[in-house]
């Protein structure tokens, strides 16, 4: 049995040596890293020996493993974002683990909001955050000036809410009302005070148009309620 | 996400946002959805003694297009009989708001939410 990695939001955000990392297969993106996107690379295990089934046939290029040729210019782009990150790592993740714990202060007064995910185990520009009886999309639409994800249904094609999420444990409606916001490299000080001002204002919007809110305010235990699901 | 112009509106204008008496008796109220779902719909009306819609509110926890549905019926159902607000297809909501299939259950839902609050005033009167 093979062990595959996708490292695509790790490089430059943990230590990454191959020499001493047990994996046999492991995957790594440009774009994640501020690299050029269209560019990735996959570190394959010399020994023990993976062979690799060819997805693309041709000219055999890659030792066969993956045949076209490549575009260069990324190559080199996707290089020197490695290298890059390597050099920026331990003083970019300081900076931006400040901005993310910036970040979260901004919302710890608010009531009914969890943090999803362990913080100590846990890349320094991350916040994955819900906000009770929010749901996700509405308020991604709500704070449409920042970008962020949601682990709700209602982002996904399947309406299915993140699989992530709920390995991690959370129950379905957590899940619903998660955002996820990335603190990066050119992410400032400003943009961070920006978007806590916008989404404590749309939170409060949008708990005032929901009727869970308003149960949850009047006490009712919502996990007692018999739902009329469709 | 694009989100359509109908949806925005609805969502920077709400119309109807609010709560009516349950324990009225001219009052329906009608929840539909469930917290896991990520869309719990409640549609509430008011009617006169000519079984008019006077008055219709709601509140809504789910995605933009939920809150557009929701918030268009509300203002679909005033000055129509019940039986008239009964006839609402949610294929209607789905044109005006320009849903994109993968929203078309929120449509659904909210003509869930209006039939649930039919059906509970109904049942009030007997």
């Amino acid at each position: 049995m093979f062990f595959h990695v996708d490292a695509a939001q790790s490089v430059g955000k943990i230590e990454i040596n191959l020499e001493s990392l047990p994996v046999d297969l492991m995957s790594f993106s440009a774009h994640k890293i501020y690299g050029p996107k269209g560019m990735g690379a996959l570190y394959v295990s010399r020994k023990p020996r993976v062979r690799l089934e060819a997805q693309m046939h041709g000219g055999g290029h890659e030792r066969g493993m993956r045949s076209g040729t490549l575009a260069t210019h990324q190559i080199v782009g996707i290089g020197e974002a490695f290298a890059i990150a390597k050099a920026e790592m331990k003083d970019e993740g300081i900076r931006v683990q400040k901005l993310r714990d910036r970040l979260l202060a901004g919302f710890s007064d608010m009531e009914e909001v969890v943090v999803n995910g362990d913080l100590e185990q846990r890349i320094s520009g991350n916040l994955n955050i819900s906000f009770n009886y929010v749901e996700g999309e509405s308020l991604m639409m709500a704070i449409s000036d920042v970008a962020v994800s949601s682990g709700s249904a209602c982002t996904s094609s399947s309406l299915e809410p993140s699989y992530v999420l709920r390995a991690l444990g959370l129950t379905d409606e957590l899940a619903h009302s998660s955002i996820r916001f990335s603190v990066g490299r050119y992410t400032t000080e400003k943009d961070v005070d920006d978007a806590i001002k916008l989404v404590r204002e749309k939170v409060q919007k949008l708990r005032d148009l929901s009727p869970l809110w308003d149960m949850f305010k009047d006490g009712i235990d919502l996990s007692t309620v018999e739902w009329a699901a469709h | 996400m694009a989100y359509g112009k109908k949806v925005l509106d609805h969502y920077e204008n709400p119309r109807n946002v609010g709560v009516l008496d349950k324990d009225a008796p001219n009052v329906g109220t009608g929840m539909v959805g469930a917290p896991a779902c990520g869309d719990v719909m409640r549609l509430q009306i008011q009617v006169n003694d000519a079984g008019v819609i006077e008055e219709a509110k709601f509140k809504t926890y789910g995605c933009g297009s939920a809150i557009a549905s929701s918030s268009l019926l509300t203002e679909w159902v005033k000055g129509k009989t019940l039986d008239e607000a009964a006839q609402i297809k949610n294929t209607e909501i789905v044109e005006e708001l320009e849903l994109p299939p993968v929203k078309i259950h929120c449509s659904v839902l909210a003509e869930d939410a209006i039939k649930a609050a039919i059906n509970d005033l109904k049942s009030k009167a007997s």
